[in-house]
């Protein structure tokens, strides 16, 4: 498991819709916002890479140190994006995949706004044991 | 392409140029240093030549012309590679300069996006970057692996007023004092040397030079020798000198560029001709400023006065430099190229440098290679330079010497820029470079910060500028932290000045520049930086981003002393919920230690701490509808209204006709406008929420009102206000301060709380208007922490409401109320009213009325929502003792008849004469009733008329309860019809305690009118173990009541029974009596509600069992709680509709001898059925089989007619029809006894009615007889119209006959 991961979703508008810190390292409050900073500024790039392609994985996007940017880009222009240090694509590629049918069955919720915070529990609860899997 | 045209060309033709060592003596120094400047500095400004135009042919035999020319002046002493610690310490006043400049720009607010976006390159990075990127460049000066530093030529310099001056000449080339680079072989120590005596004619007369010069030009050489005379000026003293020179040094001359009004070409000119005045005798060298701005208006006033006097210094200098390069240093390069090109191809040719080199010297091939290509580069001949650095980039790989192959990939990197050929290469060298640099570990990683300078600008000439960013960035990473911030701010510049702009990218490193900065002490630095990323993050959901960065941007203003805008920044950070404990600490401690800076106090618009929930905002202002508590403003107005409508005056809600919406109301001239009262309190309730974990102290809450007195002009427009008003509010925003409390016509009410972290609170604030007028509630005002008053105003935004449309119900939100005169208002409330109580539980209360003004009101009317629990009382009532008064009198009493009419239909109405005094306390008894378990509303509304006329006619007060009522004694019945008498039935009474702990005495069972009486079963006439039902317990008793009216228990004489029997051994006398007031009416409730539920189409009787609490030993109960149960509608079990009774002597004497014995009997009928039946009678004489239940056994041994006849026929529930008892007899028998009036009959009968067939019976002998060998059948007509539908029949039945026996003895 990456001892640094910082998942978010992005909203199509660009707000941070859910956020979680997934790795083992021991959360460090000034770290989240150095995460933050870093996500927030890899929007740029995904926002240029994203109509260049047709997969919904683009892979490492963007760099800062040591620290790598994943992006997965959804049907609705939802980005899933994970800062992270460890290198396996593959499992990556499975995290997004499986956290995209997560968001669906949010999506389907009649009562959940599209747009709006994430804040089922139950959605936290399997992301973070998605995390474990794969990361 | 012309290098000019790009900035890296220009940069390269400024910085990659001749070096000219310059040696000079002591004296010659001296002279310089009158008018306040080295020689090198004198010389410098006419050492960069815009239009030199010189030819020059280098190794290709095709010249070509060089334009702008620069050669390096440095002092011997500076010929060496300086520490990288002195070396950044030069850099640092660079930056700190710029610092300076900054400070005015953050007082002003950070800039936009459309103004960053529309800012020009030179803009984003400005002068001074490109200063210290110039200067970063050059702590690598005269590094060992390059020679593009290496002294092209040498000047000396010597003094007329020296001592043999070509001796001295001599001695200033002594290899002693030369730099320690040229004696350690690395540098040539064979270069172009140039002469030049230095007169200063202060000194004496010229003609000393001219000799020396002579003496030069005779020994040294006739082309190498110059004179140079200066200080021309007369009045040129000490004490002038250093003025003069104060606009040349404001102006930045040492550093050859300078400030940034002005363009190198502009500056160059005003440079020579500043030092043009510093030598002339002139007056105007004392307008020189001492800033910028005064020296450049000193600089037009000088160009006007060049037109009056020649210029002769300057022009002496400017061709002594001219000749100086054109003529010497651009020949000797020249050649040196061609030598040098010369024996790199013999040597290339002849031999591969097979001798690997541990230590270049500029012996070695390799370093002339370099020479060569340096050289070739300075001269702007990059084919030649390329060439040569690709030679010696293998050569340097093959001997892994790889700082010298790094340099030399940089070279060729910067050659095919300038060439403009071919990117790739270029960028594929410089990569290679950098890498190379990195890789080597410390000593090349300034090596390779400079090199990604170079690598950035070329990638910035091509519009690159991602790339460039990306590669600010990586070397960022090996500088120190001031370096790194400068970097970082270039990198940031460039995101934003690539297409498109990525302003995330440009934030994100514009804050990490400002962290540099922070981290090495440049807190401007590090605010501008914050401050310029500051609209990145604008509105930014990204929480933490949002934090910190305003967060940090505050403390550095509050370390700055700009605290205004300290404080402003760190508000957008003190309500962080997101943060942990100790951040939101360090957040509000931070912004209260700059708020106490500030050393006072100061308003906040929309300050977020506490965050007040303003769609939780509520307005209660009482017109003609007041409260009796604020909890009641909670209900909603319709379920008011419902309970109003009978109550209030109809007047105010006729419609003139069926097309007008608008009710005429009295109150039509405020339209739409709410209405409040002079002196009574209007009541704001608002939530407020801490949204920290700390507790936070908010003193003064308090209401922002304005009251105008002006009530004839507002109420025209008073519409207007409420539209506009609101929208006003949001774009001017006025300073709370122009709120001050106005004491005389309104007071505001104000609270202090803390709010725990976390907490939310609901506060009500109150306005209380003292005159007539418009009051208008502009909004809230709060102190936090007593040192910061924030404060929000109401947001109206009437049309967003209107399109919603959503909340129709709702009240809208009007900020303005017209305030009218004072008028009376009742206070009440209902005295020790419970909130809890035991089903059943029976009350007197009291309905205390207020009156609180100075008029009287009258014309009291009351309305209660839920008679079944709440009834008004008699005024009599009020001095009775509870319990007491409900206790059977012997005389009638009258008034409930009376109390029932007035409290008709919930309405009760207060008699007439009863008015309330002005301060006079009105007391009404009201009953209460705990009628079903479970959470009760009661609602109570009462209407009273002003005496005074004004606008209002009438008021009503709201009171409005809740009660819990918990279930306690469950009862049920069981009536089962008795079968041997008619109209007599037993009572089974099962009483549940549901409680888990209390328990009751059973008091009195009572039937409800007058036609039972209820008695207990005579085999258990003490029920005293009953008389207390414990907690969970439950209990039966049994019961006999009978019906009065029935006319077969007339005979039983009223005298001895009564309808209510006391359970309770010991008050038999102390019944309560159920057929009064309060009783009586609550029966009745019940009686209605409980119908509304009951099932069965008929019913008996009504139960009501009165009960108390035992309530504990220890407590005394002074007020005895009582309890009364309503059973209702109780009817017996498995009842058919029709049912008989044979009637008649039981025993008789007859004298066998003389006759038979005619027994006369009675078969009495009822129909209990809502519907007309028709019952058949038929008598059997000959078929006894049917219904005889006699014993086999003893049928024929017995003489006569005795049976044994079982006991328990007796008490056999009546037969229904299906009853199957048949037993088979003997069939052939002959009836002992004969029926002898009438074989069959049809009776009609009535609903509920009784009919009596008359029946005789012939006995021949003595003995018992069961008269049952009848059968009846019965069938109920529906109703008239059922009955016409032939399909749809009533219920139809029939049945043997019950056995009667009758015992006939023989008379004696």
């Amino acid at each position: 498991m990456a001892s640094t991961a910082c998942f978010v979703i992005v909203s199509k508008n660009d707000i941070p819709i859910y956020e979680a810190e997934v790795g083992s390292a021991p959360k460090k409050e000034d770290l989240s916002y150095h995460h933050q900073f870093i996500l927030h500024a890899a929007l740029d790039v995904v926002q240029d890479l994203a109509w260049t392609t047709n997969a919904m994985f683009l892979k490492s996007v963007d760099r800062f140190n040591d620290l790598v940017v994943s992006v997965y880009v959804s049907m609705t222009h939802t980005r899933f994006m994970l800062l992270h240090d460890s290198r396996s694509e593959d499992g990556i590629k499975s995290f997004f995949q499986e956290v995209h049918e997560l968001y669906i069955k949010i999506f389907l919720n009649p009562l959940y706004l599209p747009g709006s915070r994430i804040a089922s529990s139950h959605f936290d609860t399997k992301v973070r044991a998605l995390a474990r899997k794969y990361l | 392409m012309d290098p000019l045209r790009s900035y890296l060309g220009r940069l390269l033709l400024e910085e990659i140029t001749p070096v000219v060592m310059v040696l000079t003596t002591p004296l010659a120094e001296a002279a310089c240093k009158k008018s306040g400047l080295s020689f090198v500095d004198m010389l410098s400004p006419f050492s960069l030549f815009k239009k030199i135009d010189v030819p020059v042919r280098t190794a290709s035999e095709v010249p070509y012309r060089l334009q702008m020319f620069k050669i390096r002046m440095v002092y011997a002493s500076d010929v060496r590679k300086e520490d990288y610690e002195v070396a950044d310490e030069k850099i640092k006043p660079v930056v700190s300069e710029a610092d300076e400049k900054a400070l005015p720009d953050l007082l002003s607010g950070p800039p936009q996006l459309e103004d960053v976006l529309g800012k020009p390159e030179a803009e984003l990075c400005p002068l001074w970057i490109k200063k210290f990127n110039r200067e970063l460049m050059r702590t690598l000066s005269f590094s060992e692996h390059e020679t593009f530093d290496h002294p092209v030529a040498c000047l000396l310099v010597v003094s007329s007023m020296d001592k043999e001056p070509i001796s001295k000449f001599v001695d200033l080339f002594n290899t002693n004092q030369l730099p320690s680079l040229l004696n350690e072989g690395i540098m040539d120590p064979q270069i172009l040397k140039h002469y030049l005596v230095l007169h200063d004619q202060q000194e004496g007369p010229q003609d000393i030079a001219v000799n020396v010069l002579a003496e030069m030009r005779s020994t040294l050489g006739s082309n190498d020798c110059k004179l140079l005379c200066i200080n021309s000026s007369t009045e040129a003293d000490g004490s002038n000198a250093d003025n003069s020179w104060l606009p040349y040094k404001a102006l930045g001359l040492n550093n050859h560029e300078g400030t940034c009004f002005l363009s190198m070409d502009d500056l160059n000119e005003v440079l020579q001709h500043l030092v043009y005045i510093m030598c002339v005798p002139f007056p105007l060298r004392f307008a020189g400023g001492t800033n910028a701005k005064e020296g450049k208006l000193c600089c037009s006033v000088i160009f006007l006065a060049l037109d009056h006097y020649s210029s002769v210094l300057p022009l002496l200098i400017k061709d002594f430099m001219q000749d100086f390069a054109s003529n010497h240093i651009i020949p000797y390069m020249e050649q040196k190229i061609r030598v040098l090109n010369q024996q790199v191809a013999t040597t290339r040719k002849g031999f591969r440098n097979q001798i690997k080199n541990l230590w270049y010297t500029f012996t070695s091939i390799e370093s002339q290679i370099r020479v060569l290509g340096d050289f070739a580069f300075m001269l702007r001949d990059y084919e030649l330079a390329l060439s040569n650095y690709r030679l010696l980039a293998t050569d340097y790989k093959l001997d892994k010497a790889w700082k010298r192959f790094a340099g030399v990939q940089e070279m060729s990197g910067l050659c095919y820029s300038m060439l403009d050929q071919s990117r790739k290469d270029a960028e594929y060298c410089m990569e290679n470079a950098f890498s190379t640099y990195l890789r080597i570990g410390s000593s090349g990683q300034r090596s390779a910060t400079r090199c990604g300078l170079w690598w950035a600008e070329m990638l910035k000439t091509r519009g690159q500028y991602r790339e460039a960013s990306s590669v600010y960035f990586r070397i960022s990473n090996e500088e120190p932290s001031l370096h790194s911030a400068v970097l970082l701010e270039q990198a940031a510049s460039c995101y934003l000045l690539s297409s498109p702009p990525m302003l995330r990218k440009y934030g994100f490193h514009l804050i990490l520049a400002g962290n540099s900065y922070y981290m090495s002490d440049q807190k401007k630095h590090a605010v501008r930086t914050y401050r310029n990323a500051l609209f990145v993050y604008k509105q930014n959901p990204w929480s933490y981003i949002n934090d910190h960065v305003h967060f940090n941007v505050g403390r550095w203003y509050g370390v700055l002393g700009i605290l205004d805008v300290a404080i402003k920044h760190l508000l957008e950070v003190i309500a962080c919920s997101h943060q942990s404990l100790s951040t939101q600490n360090m957040f509000l401690n931070d912004f209260f230690h700059y708020v106490q800076s500030m050393g006072k106090k100061f308003d906040v618009h929309k300050l977020q701490l506490p965050v007040f929930n303003m769609s939780s905002l509520r307005v209660v202002h009482e017109d003609h509808r007041t409260y009796a508590s604020d909890a009641d403003v909670d209900v909603s107005e319709s379920t008011w209204q419902e309970l109003e409508e009978e109550l209030i005056p109809s007047s105010s809600v006729v419609r003139t006709n069926w097309l007008d919406t608008q009710p005429k109301s009295s109150l039509r001239k405020f339209k739409d406008s709410s209405v409040c009262v002079a002196g009574e309190a209007v009541k704001v309730n608002v939530e407020l929420k801490n949204p920290l974990q700390i507790p936070v102290d908010v003193s003064g809450i308090s209401l922002i009102c304005q009251l105008s007195t002006n009530l004839d002009a507002l109420s025209s427009d008073v519409s207007g206000l409420t539209l506009d008003g609101g929208k006003d509010q949001v774009n001017i925003e006025p300073s709370v301060s122009i709120f001050e409390t106005n004491a005389d016509n309104f007071i505001v009410s104000q609270l202090d709380i803390i709010l725990r972290g976390g907490e939310s609170k609901r506060v009500q604030l109150d306005v209380t208007p003292k005159v007539e007028g418009v009051l208008k509630l502009v909004g809230i005002r709060w102190t936090l922490s007593n040192s910061v008053v924030g404060y929000q105003y109401f947001e109206f935004d009437a049309q967003k409401k209107n399109k919603k449309g959503k909340k129709g119900r709702r009240r809208p939100f009007n900020n303005n109320l017209v305030v009218i005169k004072g008028l009376p208002k009742l206070s009440g409330s209902i005295e020790h009213m419970p909130t809890k109580a035991f089903a059943g539980d029976l009350q007197l209360l009291k309905l205390n009325l207020r009156n609180h003004s100075e008029f009287a009101v009258k014309g009291i009317k009351m309305k209660i929502s839920n008679p079944r629990f709440l009834i008004p009382g008699d005024s009599s009532d009020i001095g009775l003792e509870f319990s007491h008064c409900l206790k059977k009198q012997k005389q009638s009493v009258v008034s409930s008849k009376s109390m029932k009419e007035n409290f008709k239909g919930l309405l009760f109405v207060f008699p007439q004469d009863i008015e309330i005094q002005a301060g006079a306390t009105l007391s009404w008894p009201i009953w209460f009733h705990a009628a079903t378990p479970g959470n009760v509303s009661l609602y109570i509304s009462l209407y009273y008329e002003m005496e005074n006329s004004s606008d209002i006619k009438y008021r009503t007060l709201r009171m409005h309860y809740s009660v819990e009522v918990l279930p306690s004694l469950d009862i049920s019945f069981a009536i089962s019809m008795s079968s041997s008498r008619l109209q007599e039935y037993i009572v089974r009474m099962d009483v549940v305690n549901k409680t888990p702990s209390e328990s009751f005495v059973l008091h009195q069972l009572s039937c409800v009118g007058s036609k039972w009486a209820i008695s207990a079963l005579t085999s258990c006439s003490s029920i005293s173990s009953v008389e207390t039902v414990s907690a969970n317990q439950a209990v039966s008793c049994f019961f006999k009541i009978k019906d009065f009216e029935a006319d077969s228990c007339k005979e039983a004489g009223s005298g001895s029974y009564r309808s209510d029997i006391a359970l309770h051994p010991g008050t038999s006398g102390d019944v309560f009596d159920v057929a009064r007031a309060p009783l009586a009416d609550f029966h009745f409730q019940e009686r209605y509600r409980q119908g509304k539920l009951a099932k069965g189409p008929c019913s008996l009787l009504d139960f009501v069992l009165i009960s108390k609490a035992a309530g504990n030993s220890s407590k005394p109960s002074p007020d005895l709680q009582l309890l009364s149960h309503h059973t209702c509608h109780c009817s017996a079990r498995n009842q058919s509709p029709v049912w008989w009774l044979m009637e008649g002597p039981r025993t008789i004497t007859h004298d066998f001898s003389k006759s038979c014995c005619e027994v006369s009997i009675q078969l009495v009928i009822h129909n209990s059925a809502e519907h007309r039946s028709s019952v058949r009678v038929a008598t059997f004489d000959a078929m006894p089989e049917k219904s005889q239940t006699v014993h086999p056994h003893d049928s024929t041994s017995v003489q006569g007619g005795w049976y044994d006849v079982s006991l328990e026929n007796d008490i056999k529930t009546i037969s229904s029809a299906k009853s199957t008892h048949h037993e088979k007899q003997y069939s052939k028998s002959i009836s002992p006894y004969v029926w002898c009036s009438l074989s069959s009959a049809q009776i009609d009968l009535q609903p509920d009615s009784c009919s009596r067939v008359p029946l005789k019976v012939c006995i021949f002998a003595p003995g018992t007889y069961n008269f049952s060998n009848y059968e009846l059948q019965w069938k109920v007509h529906p109703s008239k119209r059922a009955q016409v539908n032939e399909d749809v029949n009533g219920p139809s039945g029939g049945g043997p006959g019950h056995p009667f026996y009758v015992t006939v003895l023989q008379s004696v």
